[in-house]
């Protein structure tokens, strides 16, 4: 039985590390091994002596962590109302969150200009009923960038968080009704405990997601939100120092893996 | 290992039939090239291949878009396909200097008469663009780039390119340097005069459509352009004072095979005829190297081509060699900079 399931996996597996893994390996280690001269530290040594790429990577996993807050605030309240809907306007609103996904990310990061510029639809709208005299700067700062990355990736939190929810079986809330259970201790002891893995696996997707977002803090951020994957561009396409951008990567990969080990430790002792 | 020796073997059997070929003269019947994509990806495809094909039958297979990176990944991996590449100033001598590109044989493209920086040892100056400053229509209009950094006579937003080697030479001319003696930069005075404004800039552009469009919107009232972007916008008003003058280059892969050379030289030989560079005009307003070109332009529309003589005059052309000696620093003051923001 192992032999066959294993030759079932053997091709994908060969497609994987030929394709993928080998190219990331030599790319990781090009901050190592310089051609004619050898191992060198010398890409790590400059990135600790000129700290500017490291802060851009320090803010980048802060916009991640908005983003990822924000996309939770609006993701948990929506996956809970769609569980309660009617199965046809459940599909709906199912069709509605995933329908942005066969746009393609640029006309939607485009579209955040048409409704939130200054002269956008919001502005228009604020200012024709009064409530403010000049528009609101929603984009070109943090902001914009915030809305446009929680929207994009609003997809992958909503939908296994979702899932997890219409698993939770119905009797088990009318269980603790029914012992006299207020409808807060209700959510607090039983259902939540209940999403808190797939919130959990949702979130930190969203997080790694935002890490390496491109197109989005570019427009939307209007070049105010620097973010590790526009500095990695400008040292791979422009300058090149394809050296630097490994040492870059690295460390990107590193904390990231950081990331999901802390979050796999936590899920085993959820679990446990 | 394996993989290796197998690359090497192959690269040897491909240049062994290389020299064979080249022994019989021959000339490939389609070559490829990786061009900056776009209108001006279709202007080479009106202005030079379609001439090209019809004389010689010589097909030429476009691709986009061309940046340093993909030069060194096509070299690095021993790709031999494309032959062509679009590099701008800076970026020739960076690729010259890892020797990414080989020089080229002037004797062959046999070109007519050309600007003298369009003939380059290792590129072909194809394409002249502009870095302007634009404005909409109804604003004030600045006569100057001290004008344009000018916030209290000149009151408005302003976008400006994210990119330090466009915006930091305009920087320093707004602090009172002349065109002529932009280069060597003095970086600190630019970002003085950057820290002076920044609290006015709406947007650091990266893609040049957003400039363009964020005047229309009115988002902006003042912005650096590309001089293509603004010609064709009613609403919008430019001047090329103290403007960037570029030139893109055509800049042969390293490596490449001597029959796709030969049909390479071809293609930019047509780029040279300034009767083509003419009709390459009618797709886009960047033109051609021909200083001959002038009288074949329709009159009314001088004003926007960047070769035309009462522009060439006023702008700049950057110190490449300056910025591939700087480049480096100067990005870690500019994402420094941004930070700060």
């Amino acid at each position: 039985m192992r032999g066959t399931g294993f030759s079932f996996v053997a091709p994908l597996l060969v497609l994987m590390v030929v394709a993928f893994n080998a190219p990331i390996v030599y790319m990781l280690g090009l901050a190592f091994w310089e051609k004619g001269r050898g191992f060198t530290l010398e890409h790590y040594q400059g990135l600790i002596e000129t700290p500017v790429y490291l802060k851009v990577l320090g803010n980048t996993m802060r916009i991640a962590l908005i983003a990822t807050l924000a996309n939770m605030a609006i993701g948990y309240p929506l996956a809970h109302w769609m569980r309660g809907l009617q199965n046809r306007a459940r599909l709906i609103a199912i069709a509605l969150v995933v329908l942005p996904f066969w746009v393609s990310i640029l006309v939607r990061t485009y579209a955040w200009i048409v409704v939130l510029g200054n002269g956008g639809l919001v502005n228009r709208f604020l200012q024709w009923t009064g409530l403010t005299d000049a528009p609101v700067s929603f984009l070109y700062n943090e902001m914009g960038v915030t809305i446009g990355m929680a929207n994009v990736l609003l997809p992958f939190l909503v939908l296994p968080l979702f899932a997890a929810m219409i698993k939770i079986d119905d009797r088990l809330l009318q269980a603790a009704a029914s012992m006299g259970a207020p409808p807060r201790t209700i959510f607090w002891k039983i259902y939540f405990p209940l999403t808190l893995p797939a919130l959990a696996a949702g979130t930190l997707l969203v997080f790694i997601l935002c890490l390496g977002f491109y197109v989005t803090p570019a427009i939307l951020g209007g070049g105010r939100v620097p973010m590790i994957s526009n500095l990695l561009d400008t040292l791979i396409n422009q300058i090149p120092r394809w050296e630097q951008a490994s040492a870059i990567s690295t460390i990107l990969l590193i904390v990231t893996l950081l990331i999901f080990a802390a979050y796999r430790r936590l899920d085993r002792k959820a679990s446990a | 290992m394996k993989r290796r020796s197998f690359v090497t073997g192959a690269a040897a059997g491909v240049s062994a039939f290389g020299l064979l070929s080249a022994g019989a003269r021959a000339q490939s019947k389609e070559i490829r090239m990786i061009e900056s994509g776009g209108l001006s990806g279709d202007s080479i495809e009106k202005g030079y291949i379609e001439p090209l094909m019809k004389k010689s039958g010589i097909k030429v297979i476009r691709e986009s878009p061309s940046s340093l990176g993909k030069l060194r990944a096509l070299v690095e991996s021993g790709q031999k396909d494309t032959v062509l590449f679009e590099l701008g100033q800076s970026v020739m001598v960076q690729a010259k200097n890892l020797g990414l590109i080989e020089p080229l044989d002037w004797a062959a493209i046999n070109p007519a008469p050309m600007f003298p920086e369009a003939k380059n040892e290792y590129g072909f100056g194809y394409q002249y663009f502009s870095t302007i400053m634009a404005w909409r229509k109804g604003a004030k209009e600045p006569k100057n780039m001290t004008d344009f950094f000018d916030l209290k006579n000149f009151p408005g937003k302003r976008c400006l390119p994210d990119y330090p080697h466009y915006l930091l030479p305009f920087c320093v001319q707004a602090a009172g340097v002349p065109v002529d003696k932009i280069f060597p930069l003095n970086v600190d005075l630019a970002f003085k005069k950057l820290d002076e404004i920044k609290k006015d800039v709406s947007v650091w552009w990266k893609a040049g459509a957003q400039p363009a469009q964020l005047l229309k919107d009115n988002e902006v009232q003042y912005s650096i352009c590309w001089s293509g972007r603004v010609v064709n916008e009613p609403t919008l008003a430019m001047s090329f004072v103290g403007g960037k003058a570029d030139l893109s280059y055509f800049g042969i892969v390293k490596g490449s095979k001597p029959e796709d050379k030969a049909a390479a030289y071809k293609l930019l030989h047509e780029m040279s005829l300034p009767e083509n560079q003419a009709q390459a005009a009618t797709v886009i307003s960047y033109t051609g190297s021909s200083p001959e070109l002038d009288p074949l332009l329709p009159k009314d529309k001088l004003w926007q081509f960047p070769t035309a003589k009462q522009n060439k005059a006023v702008q700049y052309f950057e110190d490449a060699q300056w910025w591939v000696t700087n480049g480096e620093a100067v990005n870690k003051k500019w994402e420094a900079f941004k930070l700060n923001l």
